[in-house]
């Protein structure tokens, strides 16, 4: 059907409001359009230098940046050097013993290579050296029996007691830790060089051994003939005791937490 | 329970071991004094609802004279400077004296306190209490136990601060 002049009219009026109502958005739109097309463009052509960069940067990261973190790393240990030294100290105590250990396991297994090598009545020299010994270590075993009989962790500057393990009945033991501070600092400073500590106390039939830490130090009493199997394997267990403390503050704030732990450790271990 | 380590400090003779004496039952041998100058004694305290352990640490002259091991210092939480209303030696010094267990200790504030005041007559204390350089926070007879108890509550008070 042929439109009429008045439809024309109406179809022109429709076309020229559709002009002044979009005519605006139609500029933001064809804005938009060209700018998403420029990023586009400008994302083709920067992305690879983007990845050289970053390629770069990832294989010559020592190079760039290994001063600085050497010098912050500096910084921060210097800083906070009492934080470092109690987070190294009981790792470090262990790790210098086990090294010595296996040297002199070592150095045994040398001597007994050439003691086999070099003697040829090998059984004779074998049960000489080695029965000799074991036989002398089971005596004293069963009689001397090492016993563990007093456990003191005591906080290093103030001599206070944080917690403890008591196989009888002695006297006040807060007392006995301050005294024993007061003691060890008495000796400290009649005796050592800057930075010693004590570490042993020896009575006839008793020992008290001390393991000194940044802030506090742990001693045990023990009775008994304390050999070095018996040694070495308590010094273990009080260093892990420290590490357990020193990583967990809380624990020298809670008495009965902190005896449970020594209980666990150097008693039921 | 809270511990706290406290000192009593001050020349030879003016009673510091008296005071301790008065307030304190449970302790070691007075021995441990001259042979290594210190001795520790216990009290628990009850001071505004807290259970407070007082481990007392009862430190030889202060005067300079002997050599006593800075340790002993070392983590205290509050101090009594203790010196004899009756003898001037004790007080003569006392800012410098105070000062060197500020400074081994790192305490701000020691409690002052004036011993032996039942050997001294109304009048001859308040002269003494003039000449004293500095603020005296007690005045206290461990002979006639007056004012001890008083002066470890203000002790045991600086513990908290």
């Amino acid at each position: 059907m042929k439109k009429t002049p008045a439809d024309n009219t109406k179809d022109n009026r429709f076309e020229l409001l559709r002009e002044l109502l979009l005519a605006e958005d139609r500029e933001k739109f064809d804005t938009l359009s060209q700018e998403i097309i420029l990023r586009e463009k400008f994302a083709k052509r920067v992305s690879p230098l983007v990845d050289e960069k970053i390629l770069d940067l990832r294989e010559k990261f020592p190079e760039y940046f290994g001063d600085t973190i050497t010098e912050t790393i500096k910084v921060q240990i210097r800083d906070s050097q009492d934080e470092v030294v109690e987070a190294l100290y009981p790792i470090m105590g262990k790790l210098v013993k086990k090294a010595i250990i296996s040297e002199i396991t070592k150095l045994t297994e040398s001597v007994n290579k050439t003691v086999k090598e070099k003697f040829s009545i090998q059984e004779i020299l074998k049960r000489f050296f080695k029965g000799k010994k074991n036989d002398a270590d089971v005596v004293l075993q069963e009689v001397f029996e090492p016993i563990i009989e007093e456990v003191f962790i005591i906080e290093k500057e103030s001599g206070l007691l944080s917690g403890s393990y008591s196989r009888g009945n002695i006297a006040d033991k807060d007392m006995v830790s301050g005294m024993l501070t007061a003691i060890k600092s008495f000796a400290e400073d009649a005796f050592s060089k800057e930075g010693q500590d004590l570490e042993d106390i020896k009575f006839e039939t008793f020992q008290l051994s001390i393991q000194n830490f940044k802030s506090i130090y742990i001693a045990i009493a023990c009775s008994g003939v304390l050999n070095a199997t018996f040694k070495e394997d308590l010094a273990d267990r009080i260093n892990n005791l420290a590490e357990i403390i020193l990583r967990d503050r809380s624990y020298l704030s809670d008495e009965e937490r902190l005896n449970e732990v020594i209980f666990q450790l150097l008693i039921e271990a | 329970m809270i511990a706290k380590k406290v000192l009593l400090v001050g020349n030879f003779g003016v009673g510091k071991t008296s005071l301790i004496r008065r307030f304190v039952l449970n302790e070691f041998s007075e021995d441990y004094i001259s042979t290594i100058g210190v001795r520790v004694s216990k009290k628990v305290v009850e001071y505004q609802n807290e259970t407070i352990k007082l481990m007392i640490w009862d430190v030889a002259g202060t005067n300079g004279d002997e050599k006593i091991p800075k340790a002993y210092f070392l983590g205290a939480h509050a101090a009594m400077f203790v010196f004899d209303v009756s003898r001037e030696e004790t007080y003569l010094n006392i800012d410098q004296n105070l000062q060197m267990v500020k400074d081994l200790s790192g305490l701000e504030k020691i409690t002052i306190v004036g011993n032996k005041k039942d050997l001294l007559s109304k009048e001859e204390l308040e002269t003494v209490v003039k000449e004293v350089s500095i603020g005296i926070d007690l005045i206290t007879s461990a002979k006639e136990g007056s004012n001890v108890e008083d002066a470890f509550m203000k002790l045991t008070a600086q513990t908290l601060k």
